[in-house]
C-alpha cells in the first residue's frame, strides 16, 4: 500500500513538473515545402494570406448580417466560407488534417437558420480548426515568408571591395568593432583610431544594405542614424585628442550599441535565428 | 505646237494643283488640324493603338524614337540583371510601381500587371486617360494626341525619381531634368514614308533618358595639408542635384586616398563611399571635407575619384591627382 502510495505520489509530481512547461512549449517548424508557391517569389501574389482573409471575410460577414438581419447575405457568405475552406484544404497537402468540412459544413447550416446563437455555438467547432493551425503555424510562416532572409543578402564590404554574405559581414563589422575597442583598452590609441576609421566604414555600409528592403529613410536612420553620427564623431574626437577620455570613449560605445546594433538586431535577430536553423543541413 | 503646248499646260496645272494640294494638308495637318472633321480623321484611327500596345507597335512610326528608348535604362528597367538580383526575381514590393508603372502622371504610380517585359516604355507616360499625351497638340492619324505641359517639367520625372526631384527643387536651377537627361534636337516625330514629310519637324527629346558623365569639371577637389592632418575638400559644381543621386539604386562614387613617406612608401590609405544610400552624396554647390590624421610621417598623397553606377559593378575613373607637401 505504502508503495503504491509512494508511486502515485511520485508520477504525480512529474507530471505537475512537466505539464506545465509543456503547455508553454512551442516547436517552430519550418512550413511544408508546397506552400511556397503561394508565396513570392514563386507566386506574384501571397495566395495563402489572401485565402486566410476571403475565409475570415465571409466568416465574419455572417456575423455581420445576422446582427444586421440582413438573411441573403448570411446564406452567401456561408455558402462562400465553406467554397473558400474546401479551397483552402486543398491547398497544401500536408496540412489538409487540420480541416474539417463537416465544421464548416455545420456551421453554414447553423448559420441559416438565422438564429444567431445556433451560428455562433458552431462556429466554435470550425473556429477551432483554424486556431490549431495557427497555434501550430501562424509563427513558422510569418517568420519563413514575412521577414526577408538576411542569408540572401549580400554585402560589398567597403574595406576589401569583396561581395560576402550577410552573416559573414556581420563577423567583419565584429571584428572591426573589437579592434577599436582592444586598442583602446591597451592604451594603444593611435591603433584605435586606425580601427575606428575601419570599423565605422563597415558600419555605415549597413545603410546601402537597410536600402535593399527598405524603402523610407526614416527606417533606415532608424537603425543607422544620427546617434550612430554623433558617436562615431565622439570617438574620433577622442581618439585624436591628446588625452582620451575613457568615460566620453565608452559612453559612445554605448550610444552606438543602443541605437545602432541593438535596434536591428531587436527587430531582425529572432527571425533571422529561425531562419538560420531551417537553414541548416539536417543532422544525420 | 498647240498639242505639246496643251499638254505642257496640263503638265503644269496638275503639278501646281498637286503642290497647292500638299501645301494645304501640310498647313491643316501643323497649323490648324481642328478644321479637319471628324469623321474625316475617325477613318485614318488605328484602334490597336488605345489598348495599350508594346513599344514594337509604336515604332511602326516612331521609329527614332524607339530606337532611342531601347537604348535607355527604362526600356530594360523589368529585364535588367541587376534589377532581378537586387529585387530578388522582382519580389520586392517597394519596386514595382517604378519599375513597371501603369501611368506616369506626376506622383508615385501603380505597378501594372500586363507587358511587363516593356519595362517604363511608351504607354506608360503617354497614354492618358484613353488618349495619347505629349509636349505637342498634334494631328496625328493612327491616334488623337494632346499637348500636356507637364512633358518639359521635372515633375514629370519627379513621379518615380522623387528623391532626386527634391535635391533639384532645393538648388534653383532652371534646368530642368529633361533640358540635361532628354536634350532637345530638331527632327521629325514619326518616320512613316509619306507621313513624315507631311509632318514639320519639332524640337524632340533624347529617349535614351542619359545618364550624363561626371567629370573633373562637375566635381572640384581642393586638397591642403597640416602638420597631422591631410584635408580634402570636394564640390559639385556643376549638376543639379546630389551626385550620385538615387531614390532606391545605389551608384557611388569612391574617393580612394594613399599616403606616402619621403622614401615613397606607402605608409597608409583611407577610401571614402560617396552615395545616396549612406547619405554622403555631394550636393549641389556645397563643399564637403573630409579630414584625415597622419599616423606616420607623409610626403605625398595620390588621391583617386571613382563612380560606380547602381547597375554595374565597374567604376570609371572621374579624376586622380597626386599633391605633395
Amino acid at each position: 500500500m505504502k508503495f503504491f502510495r509512494n508511486l502515485f505520489i511520485t508520477i504525480a509530481f512529474v507530471l505537475f513538473a512537466v505539464f506545465p512547461v509543456q503547455a508553454k512549449d512551442m516547436i517552430v517548424k519550418e512550413p511544408p515545402k508546397s506552400l511556397s508557391k503561394y508565396y513570392p517569389p514563386e507566386s506574384k501574389q501571397p495566395k495563402w494570406i489572401q485565402q486566410m482573409h476571403k475565409m475570415s471575410a465571409h466568416f465574419g460577414g455572417v456575423f455581420v448580417n445576422l446582427k444586421e438581419k440582413d438573411f441573403e447575405n448570411v446564406d452567401k457568405h456561408a455558402d462562400k466560407l465553406v467554397e473558400e475552406y474546401k479551397k483552402t484544404s486543398e491547398m497544401v497537402p500536408e496540412w489538409e488534417e487540420y480541416f474539417d468540412i463537416k465544421a464548416a459544413e455545420t456551421f453554414a447550416a447553423a448559420a441559416k437558420t438565422h438564429d444567431i446563437g445556433k451560428a455562433g455555438k458552431a462556429s466554435g467547432g470550425l473556429g477551432k480548426t483554424c486556431g490549431k493551425c495557427h497555434a501550430e503555424n501562424e509563427v513558422s510562416v510569418w517568420a519563413k515568408f514575412h521577414w526577408p532572409s538576411f542569408h540572401k543578402i549580400n554585402v560589398t564590404d567597403p574595406i576589401s571591395e569583396k561581395e560576402i554574405e550577410f552573416d559573414d559581414y556581420m563577423g567583419s563589422i565584429s571584428s572591426s568593432f573589437k579592434g577599436v575597442t582592444v586598442n583602446f583598452g591597451e592604451g594603444q590609441y593611435d591603433r584605435a583610431a586606425k580601427a575606428l576609421k575601419i570599423f565605422k566604414s563597415r558600419f555605415m555600409e549597413l545603410k546601402s544594405t537597410c536600402s535593399k528592403c527598405h524603402a523610407t529613410q526614416d527606417v533606415k536612420r532608424f537603425y543607422v542614424g544620427p546617434d550612430a553620427d554623433t558617436a562615431f564623431a565622439g570617438l574620433r574626437q577622442e581618439l585624436n585628442s591628446e588625452k582620451p577620455n575613457p568615460g566620453k570613449f565608452w559612453k559612445n560605445i554605448g550610444l552606438l550599441g543602443k541605437t545602432g546594433c541593438k535596434h536591428c538586431h531587436l527587430v531582425h535577430r529572432t527571425n533571422s535565428l529561425i531562419q538560420e536553423m531551417w537553414e541548416q543541413p539536417e543532422k544525420e | 505646237m498647240k498639242r505639246s503646248s496643251r499638254i505642257f499646260d496640263l503638265v503644269v496645272g496638275a503639278g501646281l494643283v498637286a503642290i497647292s494640294g500638299i501645301s494645304i494638308l501640310y498647313f491643316l495637318i501643323n497649323e490648324r488640324f481642328e478644321w479637319i472633321p471628324d469623321i474625316a480623321l475617325e477613318l485614318a484611327r488605328d484602334p490597336e493603338i488605345l489598348k495599350r500596345p508594346a513599344a514594337k507597335k509604336c515604332s511602326e512610326c516612331h521609329k527614332d524614337i524607339f530606337e532611342a528608348w531601347k537604348k535607355s535604362r527604362h526600356s530594360i528597367s523589368w529585364t535588367s540583371e541587376t534589377f532581378i538580383e537586387v529585387s530578388e526575381n522582382r519580389s520586392k514590393e517597394k519596386c514595382l510601381p517604378c519599375h513597371i508603372p501603369q501611368s506616369v502622371q506626376g506622383e508615385k504610380p501603380s505597378p501594372r500587371m500586363e507587358l511587363r517585359d516593356e519595362g517604363i516604355y511608351c504607354v506608360s507616360c503617354h497614354f492618358i486617360d484613353n488618349k495619347m499625351h505629349g509636349p505637342y497638340d498634334l494631328l496625328a492619324p493612327p491616334h488623337p494626341t494632346f499637348r500636356n505641359p507637364d512633358y518639359v517639367r521635372s515633375d514629370f520625372c519627379g513621379s518615380c525619381h522623387q528623391k532626386t526631384l527634391k535635391e533639384w527643387k532645393a538648388t534653383q536651377v532652371e534646368d530642368t531634368c529633361q533640358d540635361c537627361h532628354m536634350p532637345r534636337k530638331k527632327g521629325r516625330l514619326t518616320q512613316k514614308a509619306g507621313l513624315n514629310l507631311l509632318h514639320k519637324k519639332r524640337w524632340l527629346g533624347d529617349h535614351r533618358f542619359l545618364h550624363g558623365k561626371i567629370t573633373e569639371k562637375d566635381v572640384i577637389l581642393e586638397t591642403s595639408w597640416e602638420e597631422k592632418f591631410f584635408n580634402i575638400s570636394l564640390t559639385n559644381q556643376t549638376i543639379p542635384h546630389f551626385v550620385p543621386t538615387a531614390d532606391n539604386g545605389d551608384p557611388r562614387l569612391y574617393l580612394y586616398i594613399k599616403f606616402f613617406n619621403e622614401a615613397g612608401e606607402e605608409v597608409d590609405s583611407a577610401k571614402e563611399i560617396i552615395a545616396p544610400q549612406q547619405e554622403t552624396a555631394l550636393p549641389y554647390n556645397k563643399k564637403i571635407n573630409y579630414r584625415y590624421r597622419l599616423f606616420d610621417p607623409v610626403e605625398k598623397a595620390t588621391v583617386e575619384l571613382k563612380y560606380q553606377p547602381a547597375w554595374s559593378k565597374e567604376k570609371t575613373q572621374i579624376l586622380a591627382k597626386t599633391v605633395s607637401r
